[in-house]
């Protein structure tokens, strides 16, 4: 029996170790890439050199920010980012409270509506939105990268069924105490909900760092681009340097990496939220 | 606490929300589905008309469109069985107690983490035509030399298969933690008892597995098809609907129509056309998720 | 659903009851968080001082937004430099200029112009003028320009810019195409090295001459179409071959119709030339926008703006050859990027000041300097060591002044009829039988101008 466990643990590990390095080939090759003078990026990308910095240097890096605002776009991305996720958690947890435990006038149709925009994605809307904030002449702003997402039907029903879960007993008590309900709500139901509120804001965070085609439509010059859209430009502006290219992507991917790295725990339980919700 | 304070306490908590919902999703859903029936195009100074469905009836004659639509179909029934059969098989390896496995876990998923843009861009490399391309050495070497170096993003054959490989290294990860998640969810006893009863590796994973996974793979299915429908990055940024419509989808053809060509009404019934292929979807998957409800 | 347990593996967890006074839980993710957060955004922040000058508006300046596209790397550090002394020189008129990618260049313009966010003073690509000027978004310059600079400057200059008998556009340069090549491999071939479009190669002989070059080199592809250059270059470089046979884009009478003239048999026998080259490998993809200056090809179907790098590669053995006769003569490209005043700026006069102060003989040759194109002026190009009678792009000059060069069709349908050539390019190149990819352009361009009413002239406000 112990030969045939070897063999299996064995086989597990070589398919393991193979995905492993198939899955991280991308990843090794835009780091070591950026770290390579431009001359040998293209022409050692086909062999195992393309892993192997050799004698490495950091002109790169030093190329994108001399040829682009590279902190601008981070600080865009961070902010864009940063404040859809703050705004969108606590505008969200109220909702999703109020859905959940609050009874008021038309609470079950607009839920319903609230499911029902649940299957909408982004791009279902991004063409007839586009058109609207042109319109009305609201582009290449912040805010127009912020607010349209602020409100978000997933989060609200992320909260709504944690809430639903919570006991009651909590927040009888804060009313026997003669609390309001803006106050049960922050002194009680939020330290009590950290999982969700971690869980929502990661998603979003995640979600929010990579969007493209809203900004692609909505932003012009590089004074509010976010990154993924500074790249896709900088990939396009000549002169073509890969090595500038692996350099601007891995210091954009830098931050996002930590966060994940970071609060690897809660990212993993977040995308399993999503799964739970099926 | 009045009954009638409970109620304005509700919505208003909820009004930031709805107002947001409402302004930036109701709306502009309603003025897609408005505009699809018009010839609105941006900046045009003659007036607007009402054209009722020509906008449908012209997008079904137009070629691009069509191939669109073939392509996310093909795309999705490529990408979804093929990525979530390997992140089925990542998460049946990582349900084991073997040493090292967080590492893996955190490899896997490192893909995921990277914005779309970033992975298109760098795969773009990847693809470089020629012996010195990344993926053509890598297939003269396990073809033992046979492989025809070739240009992915450019050949009519291959430039959406590129787009699907890329795309499955970018999300299998997600799938896979989800699966492992329901892996881990599974009583330990179900198996205890088949191994008791003498059930065999393959029946276990046959007869138990699979069937308390069940719901669970028909969502990961779900999102990734939704998400297989909402293809745009890649197109946009690796091949630009190219060679000859070979990697053209929805979402790319609507945001050519509506953002760079102006013509708004025809990217509204496109974003129609592609809310209803969503729906249909998802309606299905809740269909085959309630049929025999374990 | 899956229901939730209270500690299941990665479930949302169920906490235990906590007091009403229990106030730290929430703090445990999100201050730690929140820190780096805020650390990140201060770095971010600090870093993206360094790059970033916002000019300081002075009292009583005007500010006057600009908009250029972010073409050559030259071209791009000129323009600033340029507008930047242009701020230093002055204090009543304080310019902040933006780079717009030139890929969805266009697009922005459009949006821009709905959303009333145009700039004052944009630059862009003058086939497009028509369809700006025909929606209303630029306001006339013959007013605002003084009139010896409107004299001085070339008469295709002067065209490319007029719609509806008003001027609309002036650009600092305009532009040359043609074949880049080394003297010194045509020789090595024995090839006929024509000076004047006059003296073109007949398409006969060039595809000899492509089959020559090829035989002396490694992989076959001799010859560089810039297959990775954005949209515009298609229309741009590939018409003058239509026109060379005989075809054309549309039938230029009253720009109403595509086709049997974008279909017709003589724009079809000419990009069956060019589809012959393209399937049998004569042509090099260009990925990394290098095969001429690392010598993978001997020929390069470019533009000006190919110049400086390609003198810096190959000095003397560089030279200009016009593109091949298809049938009635040589036929080349021009027009390009032109500056405009949007019609809701408040300052147009302002913004017109800035337009002289560009087409200045010293600004002028600062551009043409750095893209290598044809001086917009006489002036200037008597000044200019490149393109001087003698110099080495002067075949850029003779191809404009003496009528070997075609501007695109000055229509409002220009935008679809651009993409349409495109598209059909792109087809055509994949092996698409000729007739077929043309007609379905032709047929597109024409069900816009249906669609558009034909674009009928609306009155200038």
């Amino acid at each position: 029996m112990t030969w045939h466990r070897l063999l299996t643990v064995g086989m597990s590990y070589a398919a393991l170790l193979l995905l492993a390095v198939l899955f991280v080939s991308p990843i090794l090759l835009m780091v070591v890439g950026s770290l390579k003078p431009e001359a040998r990026v293209l022409v050692e990308a086909g062999s195992l050199k393309a892993f192997l910095p050799g004698e490495w240097d950091l002109r790169n890096y030093r190329d994108v920010f001399a040829r682009v605002a590279f902190g601008r776009y981070l600080f865009n991305s961070l902010f864009i980012t940063g404040m859809v996720v703050l705004a969108g958690v606590v505008v969200n947890s109220l909702a999703g409270y109020a859905f959940a435990r609050l009874a008021w006038r038309g609470r079950k149709l607009l839920f319903a509506l609230v499911l029902a925009i649940l299957i909408l994605p982004l791009e279902a809307i991004a063409v007839p939105l586009f058109y609207q904030v042109t319109l009305f002449g609201w582009r290449d702003t912040y805010l127009v990268q912020i607010v349209p997402f602020v409100a978000n039907a997933f989060s609200i029903y992320l909260f709504y069924t944690f809430f639903l879960g919570l006991p009651r007993e909590l927040e009888e008590a804060a009313r026997l105490d003669g609390a309001g309900m803006l106050r049960t709500f922050l002194i009680i139901i939020v330290p009590n909900s950290k999982p969700v509120f971690a869980t929502v804001a990661i998603l979003n965070f995640l979600m929010q760092w990579g969007v493209f085609l809203w900004p692609l439509m909505v932003t012009s010059g590089e004074a509010v681009r976010p990154l993924p859209l500074a790249i896709a430009t900088f990939y396009t502006l000549p002169p073509l340097q890969w090595g500038d290219i692996f350099a601007f992507g891995v210091m954009m991917v830098l931050p996002i990496l930590l966060v994940f790295l970071f609060f690897q725990r809660w990212f993993i339980r977040g995308v399993v939220a999503t799964g739970l919700k099926g | 606490m009045s009954h009638r304070a409970l109620i304005s306490a509700g919505s208003l908590f909820a009004l930031p929300a709805l107002a947001g919902l409402l302004i930036f999703v109701a709306i502009p859903f309603l003025l897609a589905i408005g505009l699809s029936f018009t010839n609105l195009r941006l900046g045009s100074p003659l007036p607007l008309e009402f054209v009722g469905l020509t906008q449908f009836v012209r997008l079904f004659a137009d070629d691009a469109f069509t191939r669109a639509l073939w392509n996310n179909l093909l795309f999705t029934s490529v990408v979804v069985p093929v990525q979530t059969l390997l992140a089925l098989g990542l998460a049946l390896l990582l349900n084991q107690p073997l040493k090292g496995r967080a590492l893996f876990r955190t490899l896997f998923f490192m893909p995921v983490v990277f914005p779309l843009a970033l992975v298109s861009v760098v795969w773009i490399l990847i693809y470089a035509p020629g012996p010195d391309g990344m993926l053509n050495s890598f297939l003269q070497l396990i073809t033992l030399g046979h492989w025809q170096p070739r240009d992915f993003l450019h050949d009519p054959w291959l430039a959406l298969p590129a787009i699907m490989l890329t795309s499955i290294w970018q999300g299998a990860g997600f799938q896979m933690v989800i699966l492992l998640a329901g892996l881990q969810g599974i009583p330990e006893e179900l198996y205890e008892a088949a191994r008791i009863d003498g059930a065999g590796r393959w029946q276990r994973f046959w007869f138990i597995t699979l069937p308390q996974l069940r719901n669970t793979l028909i969502f990961v299915m779900l999102v990734t098809t939704i998400l297989a429908f909402r293809l745009f990055e890649q197109v946009q940024i690796m091949t630009r609907g190219g060679p000859r419509h070979a990697t053209t989808t929805i979402m790319y053809e609507a945001v050519q129509a509506a953002f760079s060509r102006q013509q708004v009404a025809k990217g509204a019934a496109i974003t129609v056309i592609f809310f209803l292929v969503v729906l249909l979807v998802t309606l299905l998957q809740r269909r085959v998720a309630r049929q025999e409800r374990l | 659903m899956l229901s939730m347990s209270p500690s299941g593996p990665g479930g949302v967890d169920r906490p235990a009851p906590a007091s009403a006074s229990d106030g730290h839980g929430l703090g445990y993710v999100v201050y730690p968080a929140m820190r780096i957060f805020l650390v990140s955004l201060a770095f971010a922040f600090l870093a993206a001082c360094d790059r970033t000058e916002r000019p300081q508006p002075e009292a009583g300046a005007v500010q006057l937004s600009v908009w250029s596209h972010a073409g050559q790397a030259g071209e791009r550090r000129t323009i600033e430099r340029q507008l930047q002394v242009f701020n230093q020189q002055q204090d009543r008129i304080q310019i902040s200029l933006t780079f717009i990618p030139e890929r969805s260049y266009n697009a922005q313009v459009q949006a821009a112009a709905i959303a009333g966010a145009l700039p004052d003073l944009l630059e862009f690509d003058v086939p497009y003028l028509y369809n700006y000027a025909w929606q209303g978004h630029l306001r006339p310059l013959e007013t605002l320009l003084p009139g010896t600079l409107q004299e001085d400057l070339l008469p295709s200059i002067i065209k490319q810019g007029t719609y509806q008998g008003h001027l609309y556009g002036v650009g600092t340069f305009d532009s040359g195409l043609a074949i880049y090549a080394r003297r010194s491999l045509l020789q090595k071939v024995h090839a006929r090295i024509p000076v004047h479009p006059k003296q073109a190669w007949s398409v006969q002989e060039f595809e000899q001459l492509l089959d020559r070059l090829a035989a002396e080199d490694d992989d076959g592809a001799v010859l560089d179409l810039k297959l990775n250059n954005p949209d515009e270059w298609f229309s741009y470089a590939f018409s003058p071959v239509l026109q060379s046979a005989g075809g054309d884009l549309i039938d230029r009478s009253n720009y109403q119709r595509a086709s049997g003239v974008l279909n017709g048999a003589a724009s079809v026998r000419a990009m069956q030339h060019v589809q012959r080259w393209l399937t049998t490998g004569k042509v090099d993809p260009n990925l990394d926008d290098a095969a001429f200056v690392t010598g993978r090809v001997a020929l390069s179907w470019a533009g000006h703006w190919e110049y400086r790098r390609y003198h810096a590669a190959f000095g003397d053995d560089l030279i200009l050859v016009p593109l091949p006769d298809f049938g009635t003569g040589s036929r080349t490209g021009q027009g390009s990027w032109v500056w405009g005043i949007s019609r809701h700026s408040d300052v147009p006069d302002k913004a017109a000041e800035v337009i002289a102060y560009l087409l200045q003989p010293e600004q002028i040759l600062a551009i043409t300097e750095a893209n290598g194109a044809v001086p917009a002026t006489h002036t200037a190009i008597g000044q200019s060591p490149l393109y001087q009678p003698g110099g080495p792009l002067h075949l850029f000059v003779v191809q404009l002044t003496e009528g070997y060069a075609v501007p695109r069709p000055r229509t409002p349908a220009y935008p679809v009829i651009s993409a349409s050539f495109r598209q059909a390019f792109a087809d055509i190149r994949n092996g698409m039988p000729v007739q077929q990819a043309l007609d379905r352009a032709a047929a597109a361009i024409d069900e816009d101008i249906r669609n558009n009413h034909g674009y009928p002239p609306i009155e200038a406000r």
